[in-house]
């Protein structure tokens, strides 16, 4: 069992002992803040109070006594891979254990925060399908390990190891086989395993199981060979964040807080004139006033901005066996692996200062990732129509449409009937004045495509196997114009795919076709272990 | 009521009780709105019986829409899925796979409890299902649970 590369570690591990200065190190730094604040108020009123080393003092024995924490979090917190699962004990007052199956692995993630990335540590974030929290954090490891675990845990969770037990040599092959690796290029599969699991594997009574200080330096998985499929330059990302709402309304906002400051300012300048010493003072007032609003606006939107850039710089996408690898950050970094078919649910959306260039932004449903997590859930920050189709493809290798290209065109920017779909009746401007032209729905041979917004465009895919359930409702106004809307409900996340104001037939025809195209969908699910079948 | 009624599907409607108990639960607030109301049109000058008229037209008003809303609350369990349907005025029909159901929960509170009623709550992947079976017998309950369960089991799909 222990003889192939992906042998788990059978033994509890401890996470990198550097752990809880990192967690730490804010903690410390205000503790430092405060004593360095107290150090110069002693020094200004030594002579009233206390001596300066009494608070000094007690901010030192603070520190020790946080840092003692922090190293007795470390110290319990534990974590231990094995073919199943990937298990964590944590907690000094109140234990808690926490396992991951990893037959229902969502996505690993690789996050570096910034401070953690200057000393070259990592987190490895394990997604599950489960509720608020579920996910395995184990922060910190060295960049080297946390990517080793993240390349073992998708092997094991793809059911590499399973699948090969005997026959370790054979995966780059498979991989080639499955078109994947570049022909030609052979992986180093490692053959070898460090021989670190000398324990018994009847590992019951864990508690007396020995515990390793450090996750032990060990023959690497090495990660499924990728190609990169999209890119976006920093170019196009800054032009993005400039072209936007934000943008209009803060242009906006100074041009109006500059006429009104020249207007009153003018009239301020007749009254001083006449009352040179109050209207000096207002004049004074009233510019600081309204720069005060607009530096204030401003930094909103510089704090909006930034968010979008630093999360979206550098972002590249790229396919491999394991799935979707996405890698993008500026200061905090984040590589994510997100397995074949855990995608949930896709929305292209297009604000409409984009559409001159026609970019578009792609989110997605990944059951595991939290929907407040905006760094998670994007597949694409900002991307011509090319990449975005790339994007899709990503996630839909296979539309189930004849003209994939095509049909998607057709759904981001078309308007009624085009292309088959199925549009919202004329009737319902009455209640939807604005989108009903653009509304509509299409069903492919994978997946249900959703298409609204007139002036900021989308484009939410669901596919069929995703479906998790099917509701049509219908208001009192809908009833008076035989109209329905038709929700398609997905997984957690920020998407919710719904298809207002269809025609009452429409919709029913709509509902009973999707159950069943649903149910058959399912039936041909890829399996949870998705090399588990390529290899057979 | 035609897409609210399929070809060839009978629906189990919720139990009557559900109108009582849901009377019972809702009665005193109701009626201390009904007294405000008719408060407020004594006091604004109409006559004494208009007044006790307007109170009693709020709970009136109240009961009617309970009954109403229980009286279209249905559910049907096909091959492949249970279909659930609610509301008059808004009204919503959901289909639940029973193969993306992850687990069910039965539970009732006191004065349920007291009617012999239980409410079954399905619950899928997403947060958006909302499927719940309210008014349903105690006893009906338990089965009701059990088969969903069993066929959740039996075609049990990947997420």
């Amino acid at each position: 069992m222990t003889s192939h590369p992906f042998a788990p570690r059978e033994e509890w591990t401890r996470l990198h002992i550097v752990t809880p200065l990192l967690l730490g190190g804010k903690v410390v730094g205000v503790f430092v803040a405060i004593a360095l604040a107290q150090g110069g108020q002693g020094g200004l009123f030594a002579a009233k109070s206390a001596p300066a080393w009494v608070p000094l003092a007690g901010i030192m024995i603070a520190i020790v006594v946080a840092l003692a924490i922090a190293f007795g979090e470390w110290w319990m917190n534990q974590f231990r891979v094995d073919d199943d699962a990937v298990h964590q004990r944590k907690g000094i007052l109140f234990r808690q254990y926490r396992q991951a199956r990893l037959d229902r692995l969502q996505a690993v993630d690789v996050v570096q925060p910034l401070l953690a990335r200057v000393f070259g540590f990592a987190e490895v974030k394990i997604d599950v399908a489960g509720g608020k929290a579920s996910s395995v954090r184990l922060q910190y490891l060295r960049l080297d390990d946390a990517e080793a675990l993240r390349n073992e845990i998708v092997a094991l969770a793809a059911g590499v190891g399973r699948a090969h037990a005997g026959v370790p040599a054979a995966t780059a092959s498979s991989l080639e086989h499955a078109g994947l690796a570049p022909s030609g290029e052979r992986l180093d599969a490692p053959v070898s395993l460090a021989p670190v699991s000398q324990a018994p594997v009847s590992q019951a009574p864990v508690l007396e199981a020995p515990v390793l200080q450090q996750p032990v330096r060990r023959a690497p998985v090495v990660a499924a060979p990728q190609r990169e499929v999209y890119a976006v330059p920093p170019g196009r990302l800054l032009g993005s964040i400039v072209a936007s709402w934000w943008t209009l309304m803060i242009v906006g906002f100074v041009v109006i807080a500059i006429v009104v400051v020249v207007v009153l300012g003018a009239v301020a300048v007749e009254k001083v004139a006449g009352d040179a010493v109050s209207g000096g003072g207002g004049i004074a007032g009233f510019f600081g006033g309204s720069a005060y609003g607009v530096i204030s606006g401003l930094f909103a939107f510089f704090a909006i901005g930034w968010a979008r850039f630093s999360s979206g710089f550098g972002f590249t996408a790229a396919i491999s066996a394991d799935g979707i690898r996405l890698q993008h950050g500026l200061l905090d970094t984040r590589r994510q692996t997100v397995p074949p078919g855990r995608v949930q649910a896709v929305q292209l959306h297009q604000p409409l200062p984009w559409r001159h260039f026609d970019w578009w932004r792609i989110t997605i449903n990944v059951a595991g990732y939290q929907d407040e997590e905006q760094a998670e859930t994007t597949l694409l920050p900002v991307g011509p129509r090319r990449d975005a189709l790339y994007a899709l493809w990503l996630v839909l290798p296979d539309l189930g449409d004849p003209d994939p290209a095509g049909t998607v065109s057709a759904a981001l920017s078309g308007v009624g009937a085009d292309n088959g779909f199925t549009a919202t009746p004329r009737r319902a401007w009455l209640v939807d004045p604005w989108q009903w032209r653009r509304r509509g729905v299409l069903a492919t041979g994978r997946a249900l495509l959703i298409r609204h917004g007139l002036f900021a465009r989308h484009l939410t895919v669901v596919p069929h196997e995703k479906t998790q359930s099917l509701s049509i409702r219908q208001g009192p106004l809908q009833r008076l114009l035989s109209l329905a809307t038709v929700e398609v409900h997905s997984t957690k996340g920020s998407i919710s795919p719904v298809a207002r104001h269809l025609g009452l037939a429409d919709a029913v025809a709509l509902v009973d076709a999707q159950a069943d195209r649903a149910r058959e969908a399912r039936g041909r699910q890829s399996p949870e272990q998705w090399m588990a079948t390529v290899q057979q | 009521m035609s897409w609210f009624d399929p070809a060839g599907v009978t629906w189990t409607y919720a139990s009557r009780r559900l109108i009582a108990a849901r009377l019972l639960i809702g009665i005193v607030p109701v009626a201390v709105l009904g007294a405000a109301v008719g408060a407020a049109a004594w006091l604004l000058g109409a006559h004494p019986a208009a007044s006790v008229g307007c109170g009693l037209a709020v709970v009136a008003w109240w009961a009617w829409v309970v009954i109403r809303q229980v009286t279209a609350h249905g559910w049907v369990e096909r091959q492949d899925d249970l279909m659930v349907k609610r509301g008059r005025i808004f009204r919503r029909v959901t289909v639940v796979p029973y193969g993306r159901m992850q687990y069910v929960e039965v539970n009732a509170g006191p004065v349920a409890r007291a009617f012999s009623l239980a409410r079954v709550q399905l619950h899928t992947a997403s947060p958006g299902t909302d499927a719940h079976l309210s008014g349903v017998l105690t006893e009906e309950a338990a089965r009701l649970r059990d088969r969903l369960t069993a066929r959740g089991e039996a075609r049990l799909a990947g997420l």
